[in-house]
């Protein structure tokens, strides 16, 4: 995707500096190298035992050749044509009977690597495609019962679907479009056979409908703004479902915040559920400590009271999840201690918990990105209460945001537990922080070109005060890719993981094995580390409002083609030794396969301890630098470090422009091809001059052969000529600002000699 | 000296000088039997009713907010007596008033314009009101004993009574004091009459009625209180019969309308109602097939079908929505204001079709909480952001009452002090935000702790309190909010399903029976308080169900009465006794013309054919000149008034030759198209053509007349005759058109 940024550099030049050193840019730049990204497959699932195939479209996919998904069971061949070769951007996608139904990733291999994912989802009801044109009454698709449509809204228009139903029916209506990737906000609508809407449900896509009488009934699906097009894609279902069956949804992806979620080794079904009425003092529900409890925010206001004994210099930890379990909600919790009864008791504020904060500073949704554009913080609750006095203590437990609302379908775990320290790891690709306005959210897939050095934020959440440090990790690399981890410090909850390619790097592609590692008392322990992307590349977020969400696997990949417009480096990988009150200065060696804008750019410095360290300015003209580091200053104990230095530059990027020259070959051949005939033309008209007439006609036959064939090699030839133009302007350099990230420095800081 | 109980002063038998003669007298005589001629005069209780009584205390004299005129400031209508007696005494060194010389006091000077004076002579020197004045400071201007009586209730004598056509009523106006006395007030009391048209009143509180026939008011007002002299002016005529009552809603219509002798219309016939309730609940005309349908059906209970079959139909929902959301200030200020603003109407939409209950809709929106797509009422929270629009807004809205007066002073018409106002504010000042992803759009959350706002006056930290009644305390962790709605929907409340039939029955009948319809007040008595009374009963008895108000309005023989007035009932603006008729709304008649002439208006993002009833929000005012010219509220205000309801000369000038009224006439698909190229009699085409615009059968003559122009030929820019095709379609393109620019098409009749 090209952003193209179009504000002034008066209005940038007043803002702050962002984090990845912010960069001003020029007028008609673009943020970002181009990356592959899968952004549709229709359709975009399949029934469990068959075969499917799909088409599928997205951006920066030259060279695509090979489907993938996050599960192995998945396959996919490319469709041929009759005469065998494979049709662009068509696969037969197998899925295995015993594929478990639910969502899988799939991504497509490019000449820039591994594209970013779309979902991918395997169900289990028999699945027919969209009839073109079901925008009216008149023209509505007929669903049979228990069957799942794959569709695209229609733009200003409701899509419409009918079905037979007897009265006295269960009928559930299902639309999967958000929890798949779709743009789509869903409008369901159920109408009778004229047209008029009878139920209409436009926040959670689904309808469970008791049908009033025997007839046909008519669906009616639309975005909630009218939007429509390809990326406004929905999966519908139609079942029949008996009257106390419990209805199960389409599954959906994760947010982001549930990255936190479930503690490691929390049993699949909590131990005890909640027992109504627990509403008020006179209703509360004892529990004993510690405990596992379900429960839901079932009723409009619903307040859930627990009433539990406690203990001097007790300190419990208080967990929930709600949020994070997929629903709209925010848990908050009030423990209060609970001294004399009846009419005496009162109540004094123990502990009053609510959100989990983000890690890191997310950015607002003002002029442009004052943070990373992921939350990683969560409405949901963890928190400790300190036990100052023996006693009697009431915890009870609200959803801020269901004063209302009643809906048995917001469900909440709550785990009260003695602290068991431990974190969560989650990462994303870092985005530009430019001065000028810059709100775009990409996904961004670990699609490394040669000589690139991709970064990562990582973050974590905490629990129960483990405040160590955190290595990041990550294994099963493909062939020419490094990566280093730059820690999480202790009582810090922001690292980096850098991924580099080699230049020499073959197109590569391994699902890798991203972790967190830390010793909590004394014990190793790892836990995996998710990745996160934005569903859709996103030009501004003031006019469409990112979807950020978890995914299921970490494809690193290597383009083999593409390389990176700089590569910086220390000149020697060797761990350099420095004492803890020495200079040292590390000579950098800069690999520039790019005409940049400007003689230099500034690069700050990444790595814990090293934050404060000065800034590191790179000729992007000249292939050398250093950069100095002053550890008295910097006051770092001794140990081994890593630190990098990251900023931006604009690259005069060329785009596929090995295209160019395959397409200057095929004009050649066209062109051999046209001349060959010509001679051949030439040379049959100088024999048919001297042909007997017995030899005319034959002769005659071989001329209209040859006309036939020089108008198809001059049409090949024009095709070609057209193909090697567009080739040409598609590679010709432009202005691109992305991140640039050096290779990490390896040092080991020794203490300082003793005077 | 009383006055008799029944004081009704007929021109015709007293001239009016005789009765100011009589009124002075009384006057005079009650207050001497109650004070001593030489009695310690109060600042508060005779200096500050005079000042008042004066015009001194006005918003635009001295009690201009800010520091009132050319330095002297008084509270508005004298509500803070302690205030303006330290203006008046102590300020700027006393130089207002002169003890050893009262006559020489500025104050008295300029109001009796011996000094010039912006405000003109206020007190002319031989007034009581100057000699109050004038013995105040001669007695060395004492704010008044500790334990001097205070004011404890207001009336007014008499509080309602008949009074005929061109007659008149001497009020009279009355002080009751902590002491047990009572004073005479009517010289310092103020009188102001809620309809001058039908009855004026004069300063002295002599009311003179006119020859309109119905209910007036008289709000008479003393130091802070408010009495009201209700009027029934009746027209006398004799009401032979009224149509059978088909509900208590005709009960009380008909009973009102005999009791001022004011004879109904006849009923309308069946194609003006079924056009009318269409217009009505549907925001659209009947369809041709509906009408002819309705016309050849003779069942008996055809109209109450009808009823239930709009009620029944999304265009219901989509009409309500409209009246709703513009109240409600959908309002697209951001271009990013889209999402949430189609959320919020189609929730709206939505909430309407599936009947909530009002008491439930309304719990929604205050109480509304989490995110604008999970929860769509949430971007009222976006639109009204700060405490004391929220309460001014739900007060106007849901309660129909004014408090933005009472945010810097007493309310001037009500009983409703600042406390009351922050008080009512403090229901809102729990409101938790959180930032979301969403561009201009929080997250609504109620935020633990106890509600308080402060008094900006006193200062004081006042918790919730509900207007005229006590809320028990809210726990830090309960929503006020929901408290609020707890009251609000309380089968007790003075208010809310008051609020909300007064303002239905305004959709239905043009006028609400408290006009303007959120200005209910112990002082804008309802024309028919026993009809309102009921209304709201039985709203409440229905589990606020709004459809079956509905259903109750148009379903009663008063909705269906005949616009046509007859020459007794031809004055009547209020008492329901005809259908008053009203033009469409700008969304309905660009429907409707729309329908009738066969097109469509393109509205950006919707689906081709979306009306213009079932618009989200205002941003399409901008790109449609009809739905401005013809008043679609922009979503401003909560005032049902900011919906242009009158006929002006654009609105006529677009309908005659607008761009886009032409090019729907002449739309290449359109009607007047096709009913050129169909081969059929004219005569069947006109039927069709009335049925479409009149939802009725032309008469004979129009249908002559019609057939006769359609049969014409017109001459193009050359002299000579057009084609038959071109002359067909123009002159059906002609007849549409005119037909379109008629009253009887522009209006609900």
């Amino acid at each position: 995707m090209r952003v193209t940024v179009m504000r002034g550099l008066l209005i940038a030049a007043a803002l702050g500096a962002g984090l990845l050193g912010s960069q001003r840019v020029s007028l008609a730049q673009s943020v970002g190298l181009p990356a592959p990204r899968l952004l549709t497959t229709m359709p975009m699932g399949g029934t469990a035992g068959t075969q499917v195939e799909i088409t599928i479209t997205g951006e920066h996919l030259d060279g695509a050749n090979e489907l993938t998904f996050s599960d192995a069971r998945l396959t996919a061949t490319r469709k041929l044509d009759p005469a065998g070769a494979p049709v662009p951007n068509q696969y037969l996608v197998t899925i295995p009977a015993d594929c478990p139904p639910g969502l899988y990733e799939a991504h497509v291999r490019t000449r820039l690597g591994m594209s970013a994912s779309r979902i991918f989802s395997v169900g289990t009801l028999p699945e027919v495609m969209q009839k073109a044109g079901n925008t009216s009454l008149a023209n509505a698709m007929p669903l049979a019962m228990n069957t799942l449509c794959n569709s695209v809204a229609t733009a200003r228009s409701s899509d419409f679907y009918t079905f037979e139903a007897r009265q006295g029916q269960r009928v559930f209506v299902d639309c999967a479009s958000r929890g798949i990737d779709s743009k789509m906000e869903a409008v369901l609508v159920i109408a009778d056979a004229a047209g008029r809407d009878l139920v209409v449900e436009r926040s959670s896509g689904v309808i469970d409908y008791r049908v009033p009488a025997d007839g046909n009934y008519v669906i009616k699906v639309h975005e909630l703004t009218y939007q429509g097009g390809a990326a406004f894609y929905y999966r519908l279902s139609l079942r029949e479902l008996t009257a106390d069956a419990v209805a199960v949804r389409h599954p959906s992806t994760r947010r982001v915040s549930a990255f936190s979620w479930p503690p490691v080794g929390l049993p699949e079904q909590a131990a005890l559920g909640e027992v109504e009425p627990n509403n008020d003092k006179d209703h509360v529900q004892k529990i004993t400590l510690p405990c596992d409890i379900s429960g839901a925010f079932a009723q409009a206001a619903d307040v859930d009271v627990f009433e539990f004994d406690a203990k001097m210099g007790e300190i419990w930890w208080v967990e929930v999840a709600s949020e994070r379990l997929g629903r709209p909600t925010d848990p908050s919790i009030i423990v209060q201690q609970v001294t004399g009864t009846g009419a005496d008791e009162k109540l004094t504020d123990v502990a009053e918990l609510t959100d989990i904060p983000s890690p890191v500073k997310v950015s607002s949704n003002g002029y442009a990105y004052d943070g990373p554009p992921y939350d990683a913080g969560s409405p949901d609750v963890i928190g400790k209460v300190e036990i100052k006095q023996d006693g009697r203590y009431r915890l009870q437990i609200t959803d801020l945001f269901g004063g209302t609302r009643s809906d048995p379908r917001n469900v909440y775990r709550m785990v009260i537990r003695k602290a068991v320290p431990d974190f969560a790891v989650v990462a994303w690709a870092q985005h530009m922080e430019l001065r000028n306005g810059d709100r775009n959210a990409v996904s961004k897939p670990i699609a490394l070109r040669g000589g690139a050095t991709m970064a990562l934020d990582v973050v974590t959440v905490r629990r129960d005060g483990f405040d160590g440090p955190i290595e990041i990790t990550m294994e099963g690399l493909p062939e020419g890719v490094t990566a280093h981890g730059l820690k999480i410090d202790a009582g810090k909850t922001r690292g980096q993981m850098l991924i580099s390619a080699r230049q020499d790097a073959p197109g590569s592609f391994a699902n890798v094995t991203f972790t967190g590692r830390a010793v909590i008392d004394g014990t190793p322990v790892t836990r995996q580390c998710w990745l996160a992307s934005h569903a859709w590349p996103i030009p501004d977020s003031w006019g469409e409002i990112p979807a950020p969400r978890l995914l299921a696997d970490v494809p690193v990949s290597v383009s083999g083609v593409d390389l990176a417009p700089i590569t910086i480096a220390p000149a020697s990988p060797e761990i350099r030794e420095v004492t803890a009150a020495e200079k040292i200065t590390i000579p950098l060696v800069q690999t520039l396969r790019s005409e940049f804008q400007g003689a230099s750019t500034d690069l700050r410095p990444i790595g814990c301890g090293f934050e404060s360290a000065p800034k590191l300015t790179v000729s992007l003209t000249s292939d050398k630098s250093e950069a100095v580091f002053d550890l008295a200053a910097l006051k770092l104990p001794p140990g081994d470090y890593l630190v990098a230095f990251q900023g931006s530059a604009v690259a005069k990027y060329r785009h596929h422009p090995e295209a160019v020259a395959a397409a200057e070959v095929a004009k050649r051949q066209a062109e051999q091809m046209v001349m060959a005939l010509d001679a051949e033309s030439k040379k049959l008209a100088e024999v048919a001059a001297t042909a007997t007439p017995e030899a005319q006609a034959e002769t005659e036959k071989s001329k209209t052969e040859i006309a036939e064939k020089q108008k198809a090699a001059a049409a090949a030839l024009a095709a070609a000529d057209e193909k090697l133009k567009q080739a040409t302007a598609i590679a010709q350099p432009q202005d691109i600002v992305d991140i640039v990230t050096t290779e990490p420095i390896a040092l080991r800081v020794k203490p300082a000699e003793s005077k | 000296m009383t006055l008799p109980k029944d004081n009704v002063l007929n021109r015709f038998r007293f001239g009016p000088g005789l009765l100011m003669v009589l009124a002075l007298w009384g006057f005079l005589s009650h207050t001497q039997a109650v004070r001593a001629a030489d009695a310690p005069l109060s600042f508060t209780n005779d200096v500050e009713p005079v000042l008042t009584k004066a015009g001194c205390s006005i918003g635009a004299c001295h009690a201009k907010a800010g520091s009132g005129q050319n330095g002297f400031q008084l509270s508005l209508l004298g509500l803070e007596p302690r205030d303006d007696y330290e203006h008046m005494v102590k300020a700027d060194r006393g130089r207002r008033l002169s003890i050893a010389n009262p006559d020489q006091s500025l104050i008295l000077k300029k109001a009796s314009g011996q000094l010039p004076h912006g405000g003109g002579v206020r007190l002319k020197r031989d007034s009581a009101g100057y000699a109050v004045i004038r013995k105040w400071i001669e007695q060395g201007m004492p704010f008044g004993a500790a334990n001097e009586p205070t004011l404890v209730s207001f009336e007014v004598q008499p509080g309602r009574n008949t009074v005929p056509p061109m007659g008149q009523q001497q009020l009279k106006a009355l002080a009751h004091y902590s002491d047990g006395t009572v004073r005479d007030v009517t010289s310092t009391a103020l009188f102001e009459s809620n309809d001058k048209a039908m009855a004026d009143v004069d300063t002295e509180g002599l009311v003179k009625v006119s020859d309109i026939a119905g209910k007036a008011a008289v709000m008479v007002r003393y130091q802070g209180r408010v009495a009201v002299f209700s009027a029934a002016i009746p027209l006398g005529a004799v009401v032979d019969s009224v149509p059978p009552s088909k509900n208590f809603v005709d009960d009380f219509v008909f009973a009102n309308l005999k009791e001022l002798g004011i004879p109904p219309s006849p009923l309308c016939d069946d194609a003006t109602f079924l056009r009318r309730v269409s217009l009505d609940i549907g925001g659209r005309l009947p369809t041709e097939e509906e009408t002819k349908a309705f016309l050849a059906s003779n069942d008996p209970n055809k109209r109450d079908q009808a009823i239930e079959e709009l009620l029944r139909s999304p265009d219901y929902a989509d009409f309500f929505a409209a009246k709703w959301t513009a109240l409600l200030k959908n309002r697209r200020d951001d271009a990013s204001d889209l999402v949430s603003n189609f959320a919020f109407h189609a929730w709206v939409r939505d909430s309407l079709l599936s009947n909530k209950p009002y008491d439930q809709f309304v719990r929604e929106i205050l109480a509304a909480t989490g995110t604008v797509i999970g929860n769509p009422p949430v971007a009222w929270y976006k639109r009204v952001k700060e405490p004391k629009n929220q309460i001014e807004d739900v007060a106007q809205l849901f309660l129909g009452v004014r408090m933005q007066c009472a945010q810097c002073h007493h309310h001037p018409f009500e009983r409703w002090s600042q406390d009351d106002y922050y008080s009512l504010a403090a229901f809102f000042t729990q409101v938790g935000r959180k930032p979301s992803p969403v561009r201009g759009e929080d997250l609504i959350f109620h935020k633990r702790g106890v509600a308080t706002a402060t008094n900006i006056k006193t200062g004081a930290a006042l918790r919730p309190a509900a207007l005229g009644d006590v809320i028990p305390e809210i726990a830090p962790d309960q929503d006020p909010r929901l408290k609020l709605v707890d009251w609000m929907s309380s089968p007790k409340n003075p208010f809310f399903a008051k609020a909300l039939v007064n303002r239905y029955w305004k959709h239905f009948f043009q006028r609400g029976l408290i006009e303007p319809e959120d200005d209910i007040r112990d002082s804008n008595p309802a024309t028919n308080p026993e009809l309102l009374a009921a209304l709201e009963k039985h709203f409440l008895e229905s589990g606020f169900d709004l459809k079956e108000m509905v259903r109750v309005i148009t379903r009663s023989n008063a909705y269906q009465l005949s616009a046509i007035p007859t020459p007794s009932n031809v004055k009547d603006r209020q008492n329901y006794s005809r259908y008053y008729t009203r033009r469409l709304q700008a969304e309905v008649l660009l429907d409707a013309i729309d329908r009738v002439t066969g097109s469509s208006t393109d509205f950006t993002n919707l689906p081709a054919g979306t009306r213009a009833v079932a618009l989200p929000d205002n941003s399409y005012n901008r790109s449609s000149p009809f739905l401005r010219v013809f008043g679609r509220p922009e979503g401003e205000s909560v005032c049902e008034c900011e919906r242009v309801q009158s006929s002006s000369l654009g609105q006529s000038l677009h309908l005659i030759n607008a761009a886009d009224i032409k090019a729907k006439l002449a739309d290449a698909n359109g009607r007047a198209e096709r009913l050129a190229k169909e081969e059929r009699p004219a005569e069947d085409k006109v039927r069709d053509l009335y049925l479409a615009t009149f939802s009725r059968q032309p008469s004979s003559d129009e249908l002559k007349t019609a057939v006769e122009y359609l049969a014409q030929v017109p001459t193009g820019a050359d002299g000579m005759p057009v084609d038959s095709q071109r002359a067909s379609r123009e002159n059906f393109q002609d007849l549409l058109w005119a037909m379109i620019n008629s009253k009887e098409f522009l209006f609900n009749h």
